[in-house]
């Protein structure tokens, strides 16, 4: 294991934004951490590169206990890199940002120059070398900003959302990028995104975090709604993007809901369906995952659905299809 | 009107001819406002960024502090300095009163606030995640306050023209502390003020467009540093 962390909590002004029973990353692997804003991840992160220390628990790393107080985190520092959410690159030409780590680490200047250059044209940067950072995209912002973290020559690379804010070809350049520096140069690597397809395309195992915990089963098709009671005396949980579906719970007011799309059903046909959570819709997307078939189906709002193989083959579905989905109570989950 | 314009004509002239004693009161100014202009840089800009980034008690209270610095007239740190360097003051013995040390003593008391605020100013706006990136791929304590220095760059440089400036200008110092001595710590304020109550406006005149003309010099070479660095 390159990580153990045990009972990690971080607190800020009395509120608890992370606490972690147990968490491990395995050497050479890549993890990805799932969840949905707030759920901690960028804490988390932090915490794993040595920049923000728990408020309690512990964190080995390469089997030694990490003293978040002694004076011994740059050295750790300089074997983790952290590629934050909407890098920063500093005010300078986009080869010196990747020589940076370089520099401070006294490497000659031929070497550096060479390491550059191949960093650059890892990420396909290398026309960009003598461009002014601040005027790339924040596509491009991002691969420079991988470079330069892999001039640290690090054992792990954490990476917060790496494709959040990008277009789609950078996001599969830097999904790329992240499958070649686990593969080629056996970095271990940790990502967050809530994007569940992204961490199945990318992730060898995969943590759904929500509220600061490790939740035992990965929550999708999270929505706030608040929960009221219909003309018919029956619970309705009325989601804030318009979403109505009716529930058997005990709570009521503001909640958040999640549908499990491995439960949810989709037909063709709308009749095969009660009336009750039966949504029409149009499928907008699809994607083979792990012998099942992730449907992203419009229904006013975008709903995942997994749908086993043979029942899509079935149904014989295809992009733009019109199509019906019955969520049963089973499918939502209150919390 | 005649007067006015006769005074500008005077002025340009004395300017024009390079006029000894008019070379000579510049560049004492200069020369003093330069001195401490970076000591106080020295000591403003480092305290800037350890207010900006320490966590201690009473940090509030030291901004607030400095902040109310920054209205600290002149005659008020002329006073101040003067019963230390005085004959009778602590520093009595070291023959401060009347000299160009005793005008910079004063100058640096007034403008380290003002390059201490801004830079406190500067750093603390600056995104947290360039301190973070720099920490995270390997920098030290020094290398990182580097990175931010670099990034903070035109701030810190706007508080140092912000405090030149001041001091430049200032009067009440040169004149309580430097005692306007002819070719010695006679500036170009005080000369102003000098000239003023003799009547003789030319080199009044000339003095503040020489006053005008370093000011405008400063900032011209700032913007364009500063225009060169951004393309």
């Amino acid at each position: 294991m390159v990580y153990e962390l045990r009972n990690i909590t971080k607190t800020f002004e009395q509120r608890t934004v992370l606490n972690l029973e147990r968490l491990s990353v395995k050497k050479g692997k890549i993890l990805g951490l799932l969840g949905p804003n707030g759920a901690g991840k960028t804490t988390l992160l932090e915490i794993m590169a040595f920049l923000s220390s728990p408020t309690s628990g512990g964190m080995w790393f390469n089997q030694q206990k990490v003293d978040f107080t002694g004076g011994k985190l740059k050295d750790l520092r300089r074997r983790v890199v952290l590629v934050q959410q909407d890098s920063i690159l500093f005010s300078t030409s986009v080869s010196n940002n990747v020589d940076f780590p370089l520099r401070i680490r006294k490497a000659p200047k031929a070497k550096r120059e060479q390491i550059v250059g191949e960093l650059l044209d890892m990420v396909g940067m290398r026309d960009f070398g003598h461009a002014p950072a601040h005027k790339l995209s924040s596509g491009e912002t991002q691969r420079v900003a991988i470079a330069r973290a892999l001039a640290c020559f690090p054992e792990v690379i954490l990476l917060d959302e790496p494709t959040a804010n990008v277009d789609v070809e950078n996001q599969i350049a830097i999904e790329r990028i992240i499958r070649e520096i686990n593969r080629t140069k056996g970095i271990s690597v940790v990502f967050t995104t809530h994007n569940m397809i992204q961490a199945s395309r990318l992730a060898d195992e995969t943590v759904f975090l929500y509220e600061g915990k490790v939740a035992r089963s990965i929550y999708e098709n999270i929505f706030s709604g608040r929960i009221q009671t219909d003309e018919s005396g029956r619970q309705l949980c009325v989601a804030q993007n318009g979403l109505r579906l009716h529930v058997q719970h005990d709570k009521s007011g503001p909640v958040r809901i999640s549908i499990d799309p491995a439960i949810v059903e989709i037909s063709r046909n709308g009749n095969e369906f009660s009336e009750d959570n039966t949504f029409k819709g149009r499928l907008i997307q699809l994607t083979d995952e792990q012998g099942r078939v992730r449907a992203l189906v419009d229904v006013g709002v975008p709903l995942s659905v997994l749908i086993p193989k043979e029942v899509f083959r079935s149904l014989g579905l295809g992009i733009g299809d019109d199509v019906w989905l019955n969520c049963p109570a089973k499918s939502i989950e209150i919390f | 009107m005649d007067f006015l314009i006769d005074g500008l004509l005077s002025a340009l002239l004395l300017i024009w001819s390079l006029d000894p004693g008019l070379i000579e009161i510049v560049w004492v100014s200069l020369k003093v406002s330069s001195t401490s202009t970076l000591i106080a840089s020295l000591v403003g800009v480092p305290a800037g960024f350890l207010i900006a980034f320490g966590e201690f008690s009473g940090k509030r209270f030291v901004i607030t502090l400095l902040n109310t610095l920054l209205a600290l007239p002149t005659v008020a740190v002329g006073l101040l300095v003067y019963t230390f360097i005085c004959r009778r003051g602590i520093f009595g013995g070291f023959d401060l009163l009347y000299t160009q040390k005793a005008i910079i003593i004063g100058q640096v008391i007034l403008i380290i606030p003002i390059v201490a605020t801004f830079t406190i100013s500067a750093v603390s706006r600056l995104d947290d995640r360039y301190r973070k990136t720099a920490l995270t791929v390997g920098a030290n304590a020094i290398q990182t306050a580097w990175v931010i220095v670099r990034e903070v760059r035109f701030g810190i440089a706007a508080a140092i023209i912000a405090a030149f400036g001041r001091v430049i200008a200032e009067v009440g110092i040169s004149m309580m502390l430097g005692g306007n001595a002819k070719g010695f710590t006679r500036t170009m304020t005080t000369a102003m003020a000098l000239e003023y109550d003799k009547g003789l406006f030319e080199l009044s005149v000339a003095l503040g467009i020489a006053l005008l003309a370093v000011s405008f010099a400063v900032n011209v070479f700032f913007h364009y540093f500063q225009g060169r660095v951004r393309e």
